[in-house]
């Protein structure tokens, strides 16, 4: 077992770079999620860890060792693929047997290790078969247990989940969690799902454009995200922004948007003026009856069993989504007021997309 | 219904047709190798022999070299036969080694730039007689002529583009992350290959030396301008009835024909799961 350290590590595809400057350091045992839309460069992140990839720049350690020049057999990492990877050709056991193999292992222990491995995983009767013939969840087991069977320093995991239909899904990241609070090893994962990076994660690491946005617990990056991209990310549904500006309003700050207007408890002089972005929650806006708040009318209902998402159309270019109790009387057409949560508001830089008045 | 019969009616009527077409000469071949002299002419014509002989097999399987002798040419057959089996087997068994070597290289590492399997192509767009002069002349200076050494280089030469080709579209139907995660797991590029790529391609590479190895046993051109007396394939045998001048050889030249498509055919049915998974390419694979 051991921790990683990415120092400065860069990638560049002729002019253009996939990873740029990536540093981070991931503690022995802990379960780091790599997660942005495709084409971030957190894959490739993850194949520069392994050494599938030379980066351009910068160095990966392992457990404190320099190993950028290694090749990937000398790095002792395990690696789940996004398509899995089972060979093809091999029965469940050779699979699985396959990294011992290489490593020359007695034939006896490589027995005894594949069906403990086996055991653990749950895929004891499966060994005689070959991967075409197992179920979705079966071969990801498989592959779990190809990895675990080799005791790698470190768990390399690209979108092992995304070939999974939606509950097996849910299923497997329990499981995976399991797994790892059972190995306590170092898992690397890379998902483009922010719900897997939410549920998953000790940490999450949330990247754009190969360049790391924001490190943090989930739930801190969640509630506090450093800007508007990180902000937009995580959520279902995503967080309401509302374009508008920052300006002084007697002596105090106020923002102003098309049908929206909020006066802060800040003093003018918090930030210049400038055009803003307020981001909040759809979990905290408000529905109210009589006064207060902003008038608008329920466009859209989505009724979801143990919530309900409402839209609200208020006069700005976009609606306002809430999330509601389900047994709130709702119906399209409604005309009603809404509020936000007064402590949640976030303001982003129209400009930048930076977080502002943290 | 009945329109539904009389559509299959046709439909079988011409693909019995022409099966016919294309079967027919084959069994023609067949049937004259088993006549005497007296039935190869006849009308109407013998559609099987009526006093069935091995006279023509015997005669050009006899152990002995082809003779001329009083106008009278008597071709004999198992030289050739050797010849053939030797050099059609040892260049398409190197030419499937050293081309899918390069396919793998090409497809996994770029080697040789982007545009090298299509240069490598342009070779098959010459006609194989411009090269085959050429040869000839390079032969003569470096003691190459009329060998199997001789032979073998030019046809090697001659089916790389092929095998490359072929090997290239069944190496990229294995996926690269297979490669990727037995490296993970600790193999060498070598092991790599001996444990994933060559198992996951090993139909494609049967298929391939079947093409090519039908290829060199079949081909004239290069063979009659390269060799003379030593070496002396089956197609350069079969070409030398031409000169016969003393009427028409036909039963011992069907009995020729009929022994050398029997390898090709005998090849195809004992690789046949392979052909079938090899020559449907990426189709059947997923």
């Amino acid at each position: 077992m051991a921790g990683i350290r990415l120092a400065g590590l860069t990638k560049a595809f002729g002019a253009s770079r996939a990873v740029d400057g990536v540093s981070l350091d991931i503690p022995d045992g802990e379960f780091v999620v790599l997660v942005g839309p495709s084409g971030c460069g957190k894959t490739t992140t993850l194949n520069m860890i392994a050494g599938l990839e030379a980066p351009t720049a910068g160095d990966v350690y392992i457990g404190g060792e320099r190993v950028t020049d290694q090749e990937p057999r000398d790095r002792q990492l395990g690696m789940v693929f996004q398509s899995l990877a089972l060979f093809p050709h091999m029965s469940v056991f050779d699979n699985i047997a396959f990294p011992l193999r290489i490593r020359k292992t007695p034939p006896a222990e490589v027995r005894a290790r594949v069906e403990a491995v086996a055991e653990t995983v749950r895929v004891a009767l499966l060994l005689g078969k070959r991967p075409a013939t197992l179920s979705g969840g079966e071969a990801q087991r498989v592959a779990l247990a190809r990895t675990i069977v080799m005791r790698p320093r470190a768990f390399l995991m690209d979108e092992p989940l995304s070939s999974l239909d939606a509950r097996l899904r849910v299923e497997m990241r329990t499981e995976l969690k399991r797994l790892h609070a059972a190995l306590r090893a170092t898992f690397v994962y890379v998902t483009h799902d922010q719900a897997e990076a939410m549920t998953m994660a000790d940490r999450i690491v949330v990247m754009q454009c190969g360049v790391i946005q924001q490190v943090g617990p989930p739930l801190a990056v969640y509630a506090d995200p450093v800007n508007h991209f990180v902000a937009g990310f995580f959520g279902v549904p995503p967080m309401n922004f509302v374009d508008g500006a920052l300006a002084a309003d007697a002596g105090r700050l106020a923002f102003r948007a098309a049908g929206v207007t909020i006066v802060l408890d800040r003093p003018a002089e918090a930030v210049t003026a400038r055009d803003a972005v307020l981001g909040v929650r759809p979990e905290h806006v408000r529905l109210r009856d009589g006064t207060g708040g902003w008038p608008a009318t329920v466009g859209l209902l989505e009724p979801l069993g143990d919530e309900t998402i409402v839209f609200l159309d208020y006069g700005g270019p976009t609606s306002i989504v809430a999330k509601v109790d389900p047994d709130e009387k709702i119906a399209v057409g409604d005309h009603r007021r809404f509020m936000f949560d007064r402590g949640k508001l976030l303001f982003f830089d129209g400009t930048t997309g930076e977080r502002i008045l943290r | 219904m009945k329109r539904r019969w009389l559509v299959a009616f046709v439909r079988h009527a011409a693909l019995l047709a022409w099966t016919a077409v294309t079967l027919i000469p084959v069994y023609w071949m067949l049937n004259t190798s088993f006549k005497h002299s007296g039935e190869w002419v006849t009308w109407p014509p013998h559609w099987v022999p009526e006093q069935p002989t091995l006279e023509n097999y015997a005669q050009v399987l006899t152990p002995g070299s082809t003779i001329f002798d009083l106008g009278r040419q008597t071709l004999k057959v198992l030289k050739p036969l050797w010849d053939s089996l030797f050099t059609a087997t040892a260049s398409a068994l190197v030419a499937v080694a050293l081309g899918s070597a390069l396919a793998y290289s090409w497809a996994r590492f770029g080697t040789g730039g982007k545009n090298y399997p299509y240069s490598v192509l342009t070779i098959r767009m010459l006609p194989p007689i411009v090269i085959a002069v050429p040869f000839l002349v390079y032969y003569v200076s470096l003691h190459l002529l009329d060998t199997y050494t001789g032979l073998i280089l030019v046809y090697i030469a001659t089916s790389l583009p092929y095998v490359i080709w072929m090997m290239l579209a069944f190496i990229e139907d294995v996926p690269r992350e297979l490669e990727s995660a037995a490296r993970v797991m600790g193999a060498s590029r070598f092991r790599v290959l001996s444990s994933v790529v060559l198992p996951l391609t090993v139909s494609g590479l049967v298929a391939t030396f079947l093409f090519v190895f039908i290829l060199n046993w079949s081909e004239l051109l290069l063979a009659l301008t390269l060799t003379n007396t030593q070496v002396s394939t089956i197609p350069i045998t079969l070409n030398k009835f031409q000169s016969v001048n003393e009427g028409r050889d036909y039963g011992p030249q069907a009995a020729i024909g009929a022994i050398a498509t029997l390898p090709v055919v005998a090849l195809g049915f004992l690789i046949q799961k392979h052909l079938v998974k090899g020559f449907s390419f990426g189709l059947l694979r997923k």
